[in-house]
């Protein structure tokens, strides 16, 4: 399996160095950003499979990075961070796009874990669109 | 403390609610009673003198009537007449047919002699040259003298009438029957003590006395008569040797020189006075008492209820503090919830990094080489790092959910402005708002309750964040001013504004525009509490779509009375 290709954007500068770290040691290709705007820069100059997107960031609110990123880059999996234990969030993140949303703090093992399930539906849509 | 509130507000009905008319009420009673009182005095002055007056005229009438029948029978008969032939005794049958007051009858020659006398006395021959009254009429004519005994050695009195008659004089002489004119005199009674007598000039008694008094006694009380001429009769009042006080109506009988006295005893006369004014004044005693009584009753019974409604408003304006203060805590819950989650999560993350490298190491896999000691030790600092802003957080919140009295010290508003705005400084970030916050140089310090006062300056900030969540560029400026003698700390937002029909009801209690579940309605109208207690005002200004400014008044801390602190 070639290496996934993460993209980590959240508003918290320290949560992105060390938790890249932590992915970096588990074979994946990190990179950070700390704004949607940022993030789909990002995403125009390198390939990204998977997104780990927090919801609540200033600027552009994670929803709105979700809605442009699904828009310009339609098979890369988005996987929401919620802050917030609100049912507003639960259905946001069962909005179509999103594969799935994990809760803060969220230990390394299951995020990486959904990254991986991410990368693997990704895979397939990506064969399922070449034939 | 409660006592002393009850005592005062008790106070303030008893003197504002009662005083005034019981006091007035006392007044017109008193006014009645005085009145009263002295209408029955004159009545009783009234009747003794008129009485006095009455009987005075009489007793002048008489004694007039008789001078005047003695007149007539001596211009109607000669010297000679009179003194043959029994016609003295058919005058006398006249004269008593007239008035039965005539005793006997004598003619006195000009020398005194008692030339003819009918009556019941053995008198005629005796001279009279010597006596008193022979002196007396001799110069005046008709006389009347006072009582004496004369030579049928029995109290009388007489009238003599001088004739002169060619060339000589002659004398007509009356007596006057004592026990008929002391009737006449005496025959007046009020009640058991009135009495009426007679009294010369000197004060010898010319009729007897009812109470105590013989003919020609002397009063022992004259000297306390006080007779003025220029009346009719003289009221006064007066003790005798033996202490009794006696009421006197004294009238002049010019004829004679005598004084008509009647008198009473003082308590007697004043008697139905005097228990008609004591019934008043104790009815007007026992009134006043069952009213002061049950104006004491009503009052306290009123002030109880003051105190109590006084103390439950207090129960519940504090309640209410509490309760805005614990729905803000609620509202700020999920902001704080989040604020906590990333160091959390960095915590964890941290954590993850830590077991990573010892796994490592105990695996075999790695060294603990210098990078990796780095490392740990870069995680472990990091994780107290993100413990200290989780205790910052907690602290943050619970020193503002924590109860506690009104402590009013001096606070620095640029910081503490500062330190309030902080604590929403994330939430308004997410939210894309821009905090402003601009300050005067050289502001004072007011005195406030800093926790109070940051109640009231965070609802402002989360109402301001409210308004402004839907909107792109939304701005909150927070300025503090000073205006005279006080500082003025608006919070403005350029949010969607307040309907004008709306703003009247924003202080009320429970009033939100917010659905159910999201907002109590208790910010602002805890936040208006809060500030009239700290002796300021609170008002807004606000347009729709355009936006809105709260701004805050509060004294400056010279100003302010430090006494409030224990309110």
């Amino acid at each position: 399996m070639s290496k996934i290709n993460l993209l980590l954007v959240d508003d918290e500068e320290q949560f992105l160095s060390t938790t890249k770290k932590l992915f970096e040691k588990r074979g994946m290709n990190t990179s950070t950003a700390t704004n949607g705007a940022d993030a789909l820069k990002i995403m125009g100059q390198q390939p990204i499979d998977v997104v780990l997107l927090d919801v609540k960031m200033p600027k552009m609110t994670g929803i709105e990075a979700l809605l442009k990123i699904k828009e310009e880059y339609p098979l890369v999996e988005v996987i929401l961070i919620t802050g917030v234990n609100t049912i507003e969030s639960v259905m946001e993140a069962l909005r179509p796009g999103v594969f799935d949303y994990v809760m803060k703090p969220c230990d390394i093992i299951s995020m990486s874990r959904k990254v991986e399930e991410a990368y693997e539906k990704k895979q397939a849509m990506e064969k399922r669109a070449a034939t | 403390m409660v006592s002393d509130r009850f005592k005062r507000i008790r106070r303030m009905i008893l003197r504002r609610a009662l005083l005034a008319p019981f006091i007035i009420i006392m007044i017109v009673c008193g006014t009645l009673v005085y009145y009263f009182s002295v209408d029955l005095r004159d009545n009783v002055t009234c009747r003794l003198t008129c009485m006095a007056n009455d009987h005075r005229r009489l007793i002048e009438q008489f004694l007039k009537e008789r001078s005047f029948d003695l007149q007539c029978a001596t211009n109607s008969n000669s010297f000679n007449e009179l003194t043959h032939d029994g016609r003295l005794t058919e005058v006398l049958a006249q004269l008593q047919e007239g008035s039965h007051a005539f005793l006997d009858l004598g003619v006195f020659d000009k020398d005194g002699n008692h030339v003819a006398y009918v009556g019941p006395y053995n008198l005629k021959g005796k001279n009279y040259a010597e006596t008193k009254w022979f002196s007396a009429v001799r110069k005046k004519s008709p006389y009347i003298s006072d009582v004496f005994l004369g030579y049928r050695d029995t109290p009388h009195f007489i009238i003599a009438v001088r004739r002169g008659e060619g060339d000589g004089t002659w004398y007509l002489r009356a007596t006057i029957d004592t026990f008929y004119f002391n009737d006449l005199v005496e025959n007046v009674r009020i009640r058991k003590t009135g009495e009426a007598y007679i009294v010369n000039h000197e004060g010898v008694f010319q009729t007897r006395r009812r109470s105590g008094g013989a003919f020609m006694e002397l009063d022992p009380d004259s000297n306390l008569y006080r007779i003025d001429n220029k009346t009719d009769v003289s009221f006064f009042s007066a003790s005798n040797q033996e202490g009794e006080r006696y009421l006197y109506a004294a009238g002049l009988l010019p004829q004679t020189g005598w004084v008509l006295v009647v008198r009473q005893e003082f308590s007697e006369a004043y008697a139905p006075l005097i228990s008609a004014v004591i019934i008043a004044v104790v009815l007007i005693i026992c009134g006043g008492a069952v009213v002061v009584i049950m104006a004491f009753i009503l009052a306290s019974g009123v002030a109880n209820r003051l105190t109590i409604a006084d103390m439950e408003k207090q129960e519940i304006s504090t309640q209410l503090i509490m309760a805005g203060k614990l729905a803000e805590v609620g509202e700020m819950s999920a902001g704080v919830a989040h604020e906590i989650n990333n160091p959390l999560q960095i915590m964890e993350s941290e954590r993850t990094m830590l077991n990573d490298i010892l796994e490592e190491i105990e695996t075999g896999h790695g060294v603990l080489d210098e990078e990796n000691m780095s490392l740990l030790n870069d995680s472990v600092e990091q994780i107290a790092v993100q413990i200290n802003r989780c205790k910052l957080i907690t602290h943050g919140l619970l020193k503002f959910a924590r109860k506690s009295e009104p402590l009013f010290q001096a606070v620095d508003l640029k910081q503490f402005t500062q330190e309030v705005v902080s604590m929403i400084e994330r939430e308004a970030e997410l939210e894309n708002i821009r905090i402003v916050q601009k300050f005067d140089a050289d502001l004072p310090k007011i005195m406030a309750d800093p926790n109070q006062f940051q109640q009231v300056l965070l609802n402002l900030l989360n109402n301001a964040i409210d308004a402004l969540k839907a909107k792109h560029g939304g701005e909150i400026r927070v300025t503090s001013v000073r205006q005279d003698d006080s500082i003025a700390i608006s919070v403005a937002d350029n949010g969607c504004g307040i309907p004008t029909d709306k703003m009247e009801k924003i202080f009320l209690p429970f009033y939100t525009t917010k659905p159910v579940g999201q907002g109590t309605g208790l910010g602002l109208s805890t936040c208006y509490g809060i500030v009239e207690r700290m002796g300021g005002k609170i008002s807004v200004n606000s347009e729709l779509n355009v936006g809105t400014a709260f701004t805050v008044w509060l004294p400056l801390a010279e100003n302010n009375d430090i006494e409030k602190a224990g309110k």
